[in-house]
């Protein structure tokens, strides 16, 4: 922790911020920060817009005319395509929540336990141990040994298992959990080991609750690494029912630019899919759930409990 | 990550494999065979002498295609076991590799050694890489046995194409196609201005002039590149070998290998381009643009399209599909220099993977699939009365089946093409009728393809290649679409760029394996 | 480090510790340095028969390609020039985004803006370069409005100046609201009692930033910096090729090692040389990341990665 800090005078925490007047400083702080943040997601938001109002849109026009804010016409082709087989998207949708779900706790509770044991002090072979970790991201014997490894070894060609197991934990979630984990005083775990409790216990009952935003930031994560993963299931599933969403619809847009590009001699009754627009309405349909709860995430990110409280 | 770079880097190569060979080159630049060293042998046993092959032990064989499954491929799947169970005892287990990356997945089932029976096999998917690197089991004594009536009717021919180092590694498809390039194109404009019919370079300019200035339209809009370049390859009859850098100078001089770039033709090629670039014949932007020149086409655009015939035929069909108010019409390349080359046998067919324990009984299985008509249609066309229906007579068919809604029942598609037999082929009712006259066109006109078969595999060239490769993406192309201030300079800095790689010593090797080749089939 | 009979002593004295961290242990054993053997196909000529030990051994020949063409130093160059834009630039704007958000007031605000800012994270490189493209092209919107102001349309396509900026731009944009949860997360954990204390002392909103907020992040930002060191020569294959696509007018300023292997290898793709120029760009980044963790553990050793 940053010495300049340590020197401050530790005072209970008061609610008295919000009726203070507010100074100079402060509006002017407010200013910027309204209208920065304002533009940084007006032009966030602009392109997203341009990609739902694209999906929306007719082949033709996309083509001819680029992307526009409104549609002159509008065309539900896209999602026709998309939801040709409605049982199978629905489907899918409850493979990657039900992967999303079990990945995600799991992932968690196995990163912040890793994340705590290296975050403490005496741990003697904390830095080795944590250079293990980050020595993965730096090497990689490549695809078809891993390959290899997952279906010959481990037996996980088309189990769910193979949309699990790989992206549980990655040496990024766990250094960063370990970077949160650090931030909690030595001091409360010192006292509670004086109390006797031991170090899962101390885990369980002190370090997880100190840890609510750490916990929602890598929950967050490993949610949307799971929610955006197609490429595992695109190495291992080979069974449709066991699709997750991304890559169904993946193999939906691969499926069409094949035959756009292959479209023989024989499409006498049958017309070809849209491409352009089933690109963005994939967009969509993969983004809007996770949109729409990104708000329920964002509760944890507030100053849970702090240190005082617990202390107190 | 590695694994992620390998990733990307296949997605992307795979891509763009993909959209080449669908459109199917016809100028006949894939590695192709030629014995090199003795590698398989003795990993079959020939089972010679014996009445019949033995079918009383049960076999559950696994089966891979490239593509994706149909919706209805298990009921199909299920009725086909259920012949292949009472006449030869054994099921197939059918599986796909999904279109997304599936030159990466096909590699990765083979590396890895996963028991596979039967795959498909393709020179458009590494056949002769992978079967000088032993991916295959050689099937030379098994076929006489287990496929005796494919063994019978695959031309000679088709079999030497498959022969690598004395082994064959694959049953070819017997289904002979002419897919040379052409242009498709606006033809109600070329009536409109007045302009002859396609048949020299002069015409396309005239055209191209026509529709920029009096239409207002960019003739090549989106990407331009390919349509460019396959104009200047048939246009000059230039033969590539090597990727788009090293080639015979004409069908009729297969002997004289060249550096292209290094060429005065070459030279004369890039300054003309340099004229239609600034004539606006296409966009500045055309080299980053992932448009197809063709939705331009379809929007009223754009003007000219680089399609092969049965390409075409889809493009015409769709067109019309749309109610757009267009008349397309398409120009064969061939017609430049009146001579066609015909696909090699190996664009589609079947190989059994070394980790087969089954070898035997797939090769029966593939031998009923390609001759019997009963198991042939089933798996080619889908159940009949559901998926197709009979057509006016035996070679013909109609889909949908009548009283069939192709929003319900989709029309049925299966990665067939590396079993299709020719007799067994039908016709499908409906199609674009150019396609026949173009067979008929090509058939008189056909040429063996001298240069598709020497058989490349560079590995003593691997880093010159590689090298040459990157030069020729980031000069060449530039130069070929005119895109370059000053073209003098540019080509020489792309050709001092190409020695510096080390392309003389990449010439000297297809020089040299070429001639070995020639010598060998007698061609001068 | 541990002193005499250390391992045993310690394994017992943290064995819960030990036993917490071993599922994770055993997870990066399984899945990462078994299949590690892979980096052997670096030094081999692949064949079936063989396999991955039984390949013939051909040394460095599969890394010859690399630098045969004599740009391999450009390369790298720009390939951690490009990251290092994108490391650096990205968490500052990250770290001013995430102060605004844990200090603005407004809570519908903060909520609004914080999930618009995750909203590029869900665009595939493929839909933001076809975003661009419409943006730059010959008639695309920036120069329709150049005309509309009667000015000269600009190339976008045959000019490499613009692109590097172009390029920083998107990456930082498509990372931004990703980015700016983590530092969200590092100012929550923040103890309220340093604020309370700055403000009886009389300071400004400005002077806590200053004084409280920045002194803390920076551990996160020179941990999240340092991570990235080591993919310092792993460049985001898409982001480039989605963007760039094949345009060899613009190379010069927008090619990097991965880019440049990927056009090496389409016309023969080769195991080995992929593998090679991974290595070569892992090798580097491990050369990298142990001389700075050194330096960082000799003077500040808190901040030490490992």
């Amino acid at each position: 922790m940053g010495t300049e800090v340590e020197k401050l005078p530790g005072v209970r925490r008061k609610k008295t911020g919000s009726k203070i007047k507010q100074d100079k400083a402060t509006i002017a702080f407010n200013i910027i920060g309204y209208t920065l943040l304002a533009l940084i997601s007006i032009i966030c938001l602009v392109p997203f817009w341009l990609i739902v109002a694209g999906s929306f849109t007719d082949e033709l026009e996309i083509i001819s005319e680029g992307f526009k804010l409104f549609p002159s016409t509008i065309s539900f082709e896209a999602y026709r395509s998309v939801f040709s087989t409605p049982e199978q998207i629905y489907r899918a949708y409850g493979v990657t929540i039900g992967v999303t779900v079990a990945g995600s706790l799991l992932g968690l509770f196995l990163t912040s336990m890793a994340g705590y044991a290296l975050s403490r002090k005496d741990f003697l072979y904390r830095n080795s141990l944590s250079f293990f970790i980050y020595f993965t991201t730096l090497f990689s014997g490549g695809l078809i040994p891993w390959y290899i490894m997952m279906t010959k070894y481990l037996g996980l060609k088309d189990s769910y298992w193979a949309l699990i197991l790989p992206p549980l934990l990655s040496a990024w979630n766990i250094i960063l959990m370990r970077s949160f984990m650090k931030s909690i005083p030595e001091s409360i775990v010192e006292s509670a080991k004086i109390d006797g409790a031991g170090d899962f216990l101390i885990y369980r009952k002190l370090i997880l609750p100190l840890s609510t935003p750490g916990l929602a930031t890598i929950g967050l994560f490993l949610a949307l690494g799971y929610w955006n993963d197609w490429f595992n299931a695109n190495m291992f599933i080979t069974t449709g029912d066991k699709y997750p969403l991304q890559f169904l619809l993946y193999k939906i847009l691969s499926s069409a630019a094949v035959l756009q590009t292959n479209n023989g001699s024989y499409l006498a009754a049958n017309v070809v899919p849209p491409t352009e627009t089933l690109k963005m309405a994939v967009a969509v349909v993969v983004t809007g759930p996770v949109v729409l709860l990104y708000p329920f995430v964002q509760r944890y990110f507030v100053k849970g409990l702090t240190v005082g409280a617990v202390k107190g | 990550m590695m694994r992620k770079v390998t990733k990307r880097l296949t997605l992307v190569l795979v891509m763009s494999l993909l959209i080449s060979l669908l459109a199917a080159c016809g100028g006949g630049n894939n590695n192709s065979a030629a014995p090199e060293k003795e590698k398989n042998n003795g990993n079959t046993a020939p089972v010679q002498g014996e009445a019949g092959p033995d079918t009383s032990k049960k076999v559950k064989l696994t089966w891979y295609l490239v593509g994706d499954a149909h919706k209805d491929q298990d009921k199909i799947v299920a009725e086909w076991n259920k012949m292949l169970e009472k006449d030869l005892n054994t099921t197939v287990d059918l599986k796909f590799t999904t279109w997304n990356d599936w030159l990466t997945k096909y590699n990765l089932l083979l590396t890895s050694g996963e028991k596979i029976d039967m795959i498909f096999a393709s020179n458009w998917a590494d056949f002769y890489k992978l079967a000088k690197q032993g991916a295959f089991k050689n099937l030379k004594d098994l076929l006489p046995t287990y496929a005796p009536v494919t063994w019978a009717n695959v031309p000679k021919q088709d079999w030497d194409a498959v022969t690598v180092s004395d082994g064959i590694f694959a049953v070819p498809n017997t289904n002979p196609e002419y897919t040379p390039l052409g242009y498709v194109y606006r033809e109600d404009w070329r009536k409109e201005l007045n302009l002859p019919e396609f048949t020299d370079l002069n015409s396309i300019e005239a055209y191209m002039d026509a529709v920029k200035t009096q239409k207002k339209v960019t003739p090549i809009n989106g990407a331009a590149y390919e349509n460019v370049n396959d104009l200047f390859k048939f246009w000059t009859d230039t033969q590539m070998i090597t990727g788009e850098i090293v080639g015979a100078t004409s069908y009729a001089t297969p002997r004289d290998i060249q550096i292209i770039p290094f060429t005065d033709q070459y030279e004369a090629w890039v300054k003309k381009m340099k004229e239609w670039e600034q004539k606006g014949f296409w966009n500045k932007n055309s080299l980053s643009s992932k448009q197809e020149a063709g939705d331009f086409i379809k929007t009223g655009q754009g003007a000219i399209y680089w399609r092969n015939p049965s390409s075409a035929g889809g493009f015409i069909n769709e067109v019309q599909a749309k109610g757009l108010k267009m008349e397309i019409g398409f120009f064969p390349f061939t017609r430049f220099h009146n001579y066609v080359i015909p696909t090699l046998p190996i664009a589609n067919g079947m190989a059994i993977p070394k980790s087969s324990d089954n070898a035997e009984r797939s090769l029966m299985v593939l031998d009923k699939l390609r001759n019997d008509p009963a198991y042939y249609n089933l798996m080619t066309y889908g159940i009949e009365g559901t998926h197709w229906a009979k057509g006016d007579d035996d070679k013909t068919i109609v889909i949908p089946a009548p009283g069939v809604d192709l929003n319900v029942t989709p029309r049925y598609d299966i990665a067939s093409w590396g079993w299709r037999v020719e007799e067994n082929i039908k016709k499908e009712k409906g199609g674009w009728e150019g396609l026949d006259k173009l067979k008929e066109e090509f058939k008189p006109i056909s040429k063996p393809d001298i240069l598709g078969q020497i058989y490349l595999d560079y590995d003593p060239v691997k880093t010159e290649l590689a090298a040459v490769n990157q030069v020729f993406e980031q000069y060449g192309k530039p130069l070929m679409l005119g895109l370059t201030a000053d073209v003098d300079a540019s080509l020489k800095v792309y050709r001092d760029k190409l020695k510096a790689a080390g392309v003389e010593k990449l010439l000297a090797y297809v020089q040299g394996e070429a001639n070995k080749y020639f010598d060998e089939k007698g061609i001068q | 480090m541990s002193g005499k009979g250390g391992l045993i002593r310690e394994l017992n004295r943290n064995k819960v510790l030990f036993l917490m961290v071993a599922p994770t242990l055993l997870f990066f054993i399984v899945f990462s340095y078994i299949p590690m053997v892979g980096v052997y196909y670096a030094f081999t000529k692949f064949d079936f028969d063989g396999g991955l030990f039984g390949s013939e051994f051909i040394g460095l020949k599969n890394f010859e390609f690399l630098f045969k063409s004599g740009i391999l130093w450009d390369l790298t160059k720009n390939t951690v020039l490009y990251n290092l834009a994108f490391i650096i630039l990205g968490n500052i704007m990250q770290i001013i985004c995430a102060i605004f958000l844990a200090q603005l007031t407004s809570k519908w605000f903060k909520k609004t803006a914080q999930s618009l800012m995750f909203l590029p994270y869900f665009l595939s490189w493929v839909l933001v370069g076809a975003f661009v493209f419409n943006l730059f092209s010959d008639l695309g919107v920036v120069n329709s409005v150049l005309t509309q102001l009667g000015l000269q349309t600009y190339d976008f396509y045959l000019q490499t100046a613009p692109w590097k900026y172009i390029i920083v731009f998107f990456n930082i944009w498509k990372g931004i609201g990703y980015g700016t949860v983590i530092y969200l997360a590092a100012i929550m954990s923040i103890s309220e009692d340093y604020y309370e204390a700055a403000k009886i002392d009389g300071a400004n909103i400005f002077q806590q930033i200053r004084r409280i907020t920045l002194p803390l992040l920076m551990p996160t930002f020179i941990l999240l910096i340092m991570f990235s060191l080591g993919g310092i020569l792993k460049g985001q294959f898409d982001l480039f090729y989605q963007i760039i696509g094949n345009n060899g007018m613009l190379y010069e300023a927008t090619d990097i090692i991965d880019t440049y292997v990927f056009r090496s290898l389409t016309i023969n793709f080769d195991i080995g040389m992929g593998t090679a120029a991974g290595l070569y760009q892992s090798f580097f980044g491990f050369v990298l990341i142990m001389t700075v963790n050194y330096i960082i553990k000799k003077t500040h050793e808190e901040y030490a990665l490992f």
